[in-house]
């Protein structure tokens, strides 16, 4: 659909800066969504990051197999995140949507759930085989997380320093 | 009270308790008397502490100097540059401090070796502190008692070299280029996972959940959670000698400060007691014990409350 616009930034982003939602994310709780995005991002990336550095070897005398219980708050970070980081976007739609970084984001997010997806199958998919098994078949995606983890933050943290359009400075 | 009041409450503290905590660490060292090292430790790592708010402070203090314009600029600059100095080689020797404590407690009675390490570091960072402390309190004095200045006394160099130190980080962190503070935000956030990643999988793991894992193995994660602590301590103190008088007046970061202390004292707590070689024992689908549960609770508590007041940062505009 083509869409005429006088501006750089399209009117949709407009609509929904003028929506009340969005108005109502800028006015109080933007902060507290904020902190709120940070917990989670402590809870989805340092539990995945524990798994991956014990598939590494460290520390290398706690047992895999129950490691296979941070699932838990892994899922439950990640929905913290997908919920604050929503309410994040419809606060300020034009600052993200126009900012490439957001989107490179985005990618880093998705290869790393499908990392630790991928990760739970093939390590913890099978009962009963050895510890050793488990890091040689988990290594390469360890790796795989931690490098992406590591990039979803650098460019996230970059998110408040390389946006070009902001409707409503802060 | 405010913040020059506990700047000078406190200031004296850390520079009598590095002497007082050499003194006793020497003595140890020469009667190998295991229960004094302890002491000294714990006090070089109570003193590294209780110096974080009297190095922040004295930037409120000398911003209340400013005022009053009899009193020397220099002498302030040369006290701030001893005691960035003196502060680092403190913390250093905290965080060795609190490394041989955990050794201590590790090994209980054996006489281990690989002790022996961490014992040559905290002397040497003391020895250093020690000295750079008397420089720190020396300039310190000169500021409000012109009258013990020798007249043509040569300025002191360390004191110099320290004032030098201040401003290039603060070159490097706020002008040399726009990239430099969105880096240390970067690190200060995975300092931040980290810690708050590690020490939380043990918390909950005392309090109860994920219960098939023994708590023993889980602590080997801590390492990693204290190096977490150190990047975001230096990457933090980057931001505060970028921004000094944006941090010092901001009722979010002494709010935040505020908790780190007592976060750090019931860390402190928890190693110094037998309680953390009683945790330690817990193995697969066991009971911690109570006290272990408190302090697991409290530090999830405390460290959730400090990453909330650190995002409400930039809110804080001054107070006063």
């Amino acid at each position: 659909m083509v869409q005429e616009t006088t501006t750089a930034i399209p009117e949709f982003f407009k609509t929904i800066e003028e929506g009340g939602l969005s108005m109502w994310v800028r006015d109080n709780p933007f902060w507290a969504i904020l902190s709120v995005h940070a917990l989670g991002m402590a809870l989805l990336v340092g539990a995945s990051g524990v798994l991956a550095l014990r598939l590494l070897g460290i520390p290398r005398d706690l047992p895999i197999a129950p490691l296979k219980r941070l699932y838990t708050p892994i899922w439950i970070g990640f929905w913290i995140q997908v919920v604050s980081g929503l309410l994040l976007l419809i606060g300020y739609p034009t600052k993200s949507l126009t900012n490439l970084d957001f989107y490179l984001k985005l990618v880093l997010i998705v290869a790393g759930m499908v990392v630790m997806v991928m990760l739970k199958k093939r390590v913890f998919g099978e009962a009963g085989i050895s510890e050793a098994d488990m890091m040689s078949r988990g290594k390469t995606m360890a790796i795989l997380s931690l490098v992406f983890w590591l990039g979803v933050i650098t460019s996230g943290r970059m998110l408040a320093y390389t946006y070009t359009y902001i409707s409503y400075p802060f | 009270m405010n913040l020059p009041h506990i700047h000078l409450l406190l200031n004296h503290w850390p520079i009598i308790g590095a002497f007082i905590a050499l003194g006793l660490f020497v003595i140890a060292l020469a009667t190998r008397n295991g229960d004094v090292r302890q002491v000294s430790l714990i006090l070089f790592a109570v003193i590294a502490l209780m110096a974080i708010p009297v190095y922040l402070s004295g930037n409120a203090a000398a911003d209340a100097l400013k005022k009053t314009p009899e009193l020397s600029k220099s002498a302030v600059e040369a006290h701030e540059g001893a005691a960035l100095l003196a502060f680092s080689f403190l913390e250093l020797t905290g965080i060795f401090s609190l490394f041989g404590l955990w050794q201590f407690s590790r090994h209980a009675k054996e006489q281990s070796h690989t002790a022996a390490w961490s014992s040559m570091a905290v002397l040497l960072c003391a020895i250093a502190t020690a000295g750079l402390m008397a420089v720190t309190g020396n300039t310190g004095g000169d500021i409000r008692h012109p009258e013990i200045v020798v007249k043509d006394a040569a300025p002191s160099a360390i004191a110099a070299m320290g004032a030098k130190t201040i401003l290039g980080l603060r070159y490097f962190v706020i002008d040399y280029s726009r990239w430099v503070w969105p880096l240390v935000e970067t690190l200060h956030f995975i300092g931040l996972i980290m810690l708050v990643g590690t020490v939380g999988i043990l918390s909950l793991r005392i309090l109860g959940f994920m219960k098939q894992l023994p708590v023993g193995p889980l602590h080997r994660l801590i390492p990693i959670g204290i190096a977490g602590l150190i990047i975001n301590v230096i990457t933090g103190f980057l931001f505060f000698i970028g921004m000094p008088f944006f941090y010092v007046f901001n009722w979010y970061f002494q709010l935040k400060i505020l908790a780190i202390g007592v976060a750090g004292a019931i860390l402190v707590l928890f190693y110094c007691t037998g309680l953390f070689r009683k945790s330690m024992n817990v193995g697969p689908g066991e009971d911690a014990p109570g006290f272990a549960k408190l302090v697991a609770l409290s530090s999830i508590v405390l460290w959730v409350v400090i990453v909330v007041i650190g995002r409400y940062i930039p809110l804080g505009e001054s107070a006063q």
